[in-house]
């Protein structure tokens, strides 16, 4: 277990700041990668941030309706391991196959 | 009474030990305990703890004088190793992954694999470069690539590629040991792998393979993840009736010939597996070195089952890119119809 933190993440289009319209998530919540965080609100559009990794929500580090500046902390979350923070771990897939041998003859 | 005798089959405890991340840590933490001159460093290495925490608390450890973080140019991380090594001191610098590696080319082959042959034999280059190799966590360009034959084509260079912990832990040891300039190339794949519990010191010479699983119809001999695939086949040959025996090469440089000689020579078959494209992979010389040994007792061409000649792919092709399973069995089908 490992904590992580992460910050608000640049927008783009020139953006350097984003105000939260909602939490979707709360402490002690368990999340799924790429399920919704957060709806927060620029000065473009709204959008909604999706996790950038599966595991428990330990502080939300802004309240709704506080503006945030891009790079600032936005959520701290407790990781399941500490696995690399580029790709993924391989998952133990059952080996399946379709072709069969003859054995040699003896 | 076919059940009975399965039922009594002993079923191997799950492995606990340390894995293959944690054990390449202990062995760079025996290796600065045990050597003054050793240094760790490269991107992320230090505070950090490396993308894939295998220098996790070493810095804490063993202070930022001897395990640091470089800037981001692999060329100076390798040119920095170059002139400590000159100056008498053991580098074991990382290149974060395997396609970052392109730009530490020049030093690499230029400088590190040559300065003892152009110095006549004064200035050693005992560096050991931690290179995070092959694919299979679906990662983005760059982060995979299978680099051991142009590592292996170059003068002057050991290579080298464990396939699980304890044999990571004795590479390592042996890799930082020795006077002349290593590629340690960590299978990624494998980095959250466990082994037994028990890390032990080398008893074998460098340039040693050895047999992880003994047969009798055919020889598999691979490298690096590509192990691990060899022994998943052997299991379901297993199921077939046809017996494999696997043989992991361990060092791609210098290859053990006479090992690889005298398991073909009692399999009389052989098939070379692994992740790099074919043409002028390292299997063509695998296959080379066999042939020339064993003609006499082959039965059947060696094959090669290799990933493409296209570039490494990106993460969500990997499947189709690496040698299956199905693919390593019609190769050996191919041998035993010969």
């Amino acid at each position: 277990m490992a904590e992580q933190t992460f910050a608000l993440p640049d927008l783009g289009e020139g953006l350097v700041e984003a105000t939260v319209l909602e939490w979707l998530v709360r402490p002690g919540e368990r999340v799924e990668r790429n399920q919704p965080l957060v709806e927060l609100e620029t000065t473009k559009s709204a959008v909604e941030i999706p996790s950038p990794c599966s595991g428990t929500v330990v502080r939300l580090h802004a309240s709704e309706e506080e503006t945030l500046r891009v790079g600032a902390a936005l959520v701290t979350f407790e990781v399941d391991s500490a696995a690399g923070i580029v790709g993924t771990v391989p998952g133990g897939e059952r080996p399946t196959r379709r072709v069969r041998l003859r054995p040699p003859a003896e | 009474m076919t059940e009975l005798s399965i039922a009594e089959e002993p079923v191997p405890a799950p492995a606990r030990g340390p894995s293959m991340q944690q054990a390449i840590n202990l062995a760079l933490e025996k290796v600065l305990e045990e050597d003054p001159t050793t240094l760790v460093f490269g991107e992320d290495v230090g505070r950090l703890g490396g993308v894939f925490r295998v220098t996790d608390g070493l810095q804490r450890r063993f202070g930022a004088e001897r395990v640091f973080d470089t800037p981001l140019a692999e060329s100076g991380i390798v040119g920095l190793a170059v002139g400590l090594a000159m100056n008498g001191w053991r580098p074991i610098p990382e290149l974060q992954f395997d396609g970052f590696a392109y730009p530490a080319l020049d030093q690499i082959v230029n400088q590190m694999a040559r300065m003892h042959y152009r110095s006549r034999g004064t200035a050693p280059m005992p560096i050991t470069l931690r290179l995070p190799s092959f694919g299979g966590i679906q990662a983005p360009e760059h982060h995979g690539e299978s680099l051991e034959a142009l590592f292996a084509h170059v003068p002057g260079l050991k290579v080298c590629a464990p396939s699980d912990p304890a044999d990571a832990y004795r590479l390592l040891l042996q890799s930082v040991r020795a006077d002349d300039p290593v590629i340690y190339m960590e299978p990624k794949a494998r980095y959250w792998d466990r082994g037994p519990a028990e890390l032990a010191e080398p008893t074998e010479p460098i340039g040693s393979s050895r047999v992880v699983r003994p047969g009798r119809h055919a020889t598999l001999v691979a490298w690096g993840a590509m192990v691990h695939r060899c022994l998943q086949v052997a299991d379901l040959a297993a199921e077939d009736g046809v017996d494999l025996e696997v043989v992991d090469l361990r060092w791609l440089k210098p290859i053990d010939a006479d090992g690889l000689a005298a398991s073909v020579a009692r399999t009389r078959r052989a098939v070379v597996v692994h992740e790099a494209p074919l043409t002028a992979g390292l299997g063509a010389e695998v296959a080379a070195l066999i042939t020339e040994r064993t003609f006499g007792d082959l039965l059947a061409p060696v094959q090669r089952v290799t990933g493409f000649d296209v570039p490494y792919p990106a993460g969500p092709l990997e499947p189709q890119y690496l040698p299956t399973l199905d693919r390593v069995l019609l190769a050996v089908q191919r041998t035993l119809e010969a």
